[in-house]
């Protein structure tokens, strides 16, 4: 396959089932929404050392949100249930419930199975916190320097999929970060979707294990790396001097295929040798994301296979 | 099965009906011939439905009572679901210990409305009379979940005891919010004197003027994060007329009744240039 004279490798990204909520923080402006979500989704680029996996996922509207205020949806990620109500907890107490003006809200309604965030939080209050039922649901109230913090109850927990991805093989570097820029724009705000690293790019995509250091869970993708082509087993094709990676992670399966495909589109641009996908031969998770498929449309759910609890 | 069962009344009442059989989630079983036949308590002295209104469709969860029925008592008495519309007035206890469904009424209720009602909506264009949303009598608890909506005004002790829930109303009586234990009361207008007396964790929101009773100690003024969200929360579901400069404004927050546990509130609003 061919878009615009860069060729789509016929493999596959494979993915893996993880658990994730996604988080309303509403605030005065969105500067400060902003500010909050920044902290939260901070140090959470991977599983592999940061124990979950967040980014904003878009910015929201006074008429979007539930207290008419200006907010940002924040997804987060971890690769099992019983890590994800202490991560979103620990996160949201340092970084939302500290920052001036905000509220948080859970973003999954709808979701039955749910997690208790803001009752655990809420012995922050010291006996001085307080509740309110709001169309069937729980908000704590907690006491503050401020004023009051406001916070839900409980949040949705969604089933949901983690390294989604595509690599980028170009030219040179400059190529390469133009071609992950343009494809990251435009992904940007893509419902049910983050890209959690910086600037929602990877350079240094990474193997299972290690050769040289056993205890190493990841090593760098020496098959990817340009400056090992002379003394590896390389995976790159002549005339690649760079590559760079986007990682996705999402609520589902469709939501994932979808930003891809448009995130693929958008890379495919002068200096771009290739796009590709990593793949384990299907051994790490049961989320294959095909990229022909993808690129001719079909963005349709894989087999259902339940993620790991 | 029909869309609707509707009861219109034949003649104006004489005098007071007790009609706590009527309820949409009771009728959603009957026939018509069924309906007609359920008991209405005059007194000691029981009437057939049937002998009191037309009835026409039935086995509908949704139902509309046609008439002047201030004079009719204990509508949507333990009602648990489905829809009941009333064109008119209708008499005391509308929806009494209700637990689910939606009451609209066009005109005014009575006394007790909503009285220890757990769940559900209670909507009234018009007036409500004493103890809206209130305990029953020797109770300890009023309404303990749901929402009371009067577009006019509320007699005294309108949310009185209440426990869990909303009440929102135009304006109220005395004694509005006396001995609250939770909940929330709405005022978008006057609140009449002795509002919380003895009010322990509940919150009284005074969108117009209120006279704070002395037991309440001033805290701080600021914009209290739920009341924003239940403000938008009640326009969004009842289609009320809420100004965004409620919902964003600055509010004086009275601590109270501190005679009590002290941990209930009344919010003044602040109307800001």
């Amino acid at each position: 396959m061919d878009i615009r004279g860069v060729q789509i490798d016929d493999t596959f990204a494979e993915a893996f089932g993880m658990r994730g909520v996604r988080i309303i923080i509403t605030a005065k402006n969105q500067k400060w929404a902003r500010e909050s979500a920044n902290k939260l989704t901070g140090f959470a680029t991977s599983v592999i050392a940061c124990k979950c996996e967040a980014a904003v996922e878009r910015e929201l509207t006074p008429a979007e949100t539930p207290d008419g205020r200006p907010g940002i949806s924040v997804l987060l990620f971890t690769m099992d249930s019983d890590s994800l109500p202490k991560r979103v907890i620990e996160r949201i107490g340092q970084t939302v419930l500290t920052c001036p003006t905000t509220a948080c809200f859970d973003g999954l309604q709808d979701f039955p199975d749910r997690i208790a965030i803001g009752k655990p939080l809420r012995t922050f209050g010291d006996g001085f916190q307080g509740s309110k039922m709001i169309d069937g649901q729980r908000y704590w109230r907690l006491p503050v320097m401020e004023g009051e913090f406001l916070i839900q109850e409980t949040f949705g927990k969604a089933k949901g999929v983690g390294g989604g991805n595509f690599l980028i093989l170009a030219e040179s570097a400059d190529a390469a970060l133009d071609a992950a820029e343009a494809s990251v724009d435009a992904m940007a705000g893509m419902p049910g979707v983050i890209l959690p690293f910086p600037g929602g790019i990877v350079r240094s995509g990474s193997k299972v294990g290690a050769k040289r250091y056993k205890t190493m869970i990841a090593s760098t993708n020496d098959a990817f790396a340009p400056t090992l082509r002379a003394i590896t087993k390389t995976e790159l094709p002549e005339g690649v001097n760079s590559v760079l990676e986007i990682v996705l992670d999402g609520l589902d399966f469709r939501s994932i295929a979808k930003a891809m495909q448009v995130g693929i589109d958008a890379a495919c641009r002068a200096g771009v040798h290739s796009i590709t996908a990593g793949n384990y031969g299907g051994k790490l998770g049961p989320f294959h994301f095909h990229l022909h498929k993808i690129m001719s449309g079909d963005v349709e759910d894989a087999p259902k296979v339940e993620a790991p609890k | 099965m029909s869309d609707r069962i509707t009861l219109t009344l034949r003649a104006p009442l004489a005098r007071a009906l007790d009609a706590d059989a009527i309820a949409p989630d009771r009728l959603a079983a009957l026939s018509a011939r069924e309906i007609s036949a359920l008991e209405l308590w005059d007194g000691r002295t029981v009437v057939a439905l049937g002998d009191v209104f037309t009835v026409s469709g039935d086995r509908s969860p949704s139902v509309l009572l046609e008439g002047d029925l201030a004079q009719l008592h204990g509508v949507g008495t333990l009602m648990g679901g489905g829809t009941l519309e009333i064109t008119g007035s209708v008499g005391n206890s509308l929806g009494a210990r209700m637990r689910g469904g939606a009451i609209t009424v066009l005109g005014s209720a009575g006394d007790d409305a909503g009285s220890a009602m757990a769940g559900g909506s209670i909507v009234v264009a018009g007036n409500v009379g004493d103890r809206a949303g209130g305990a029953l009598q020797g109770a300890s608890k009023g309404m303990t979940g749901g929402e009371i909506i009067v577009r006019g005004s509320t007699g005294v002790e309108a949310g009185a005891r209440m426990r869990r829930g909303i009440l929102y109303c135009a304006s109220t009586g005395a004694g509005a919010g006396a001995g609250m234990i939770a909940g929330n009361l709405i005022v978008s207008g006057t609140i009449g004197d002795g509002a919380g007396a003895g009010n322990k964790r509940g919150t009284i929101v005074a969108l117009g003027p209120v006279r704070v009773p002395p037991t309440y100690a001033y805290a701080c003024t600021y914009r209290p994060p739920h009341l924003s969200l239940m403000l938008l929360s009640l326009r969004k579901r009842f289609d009320l007329l809420v100004d965004d400069a409620h919902v964003h404004g600055l509010f004086k927050r009275y601590s109270g009744d501190l005679a009590e546990i002290g941990k209930g509130e009344i919010l003044e609003w602040q109307a800001t240039r």
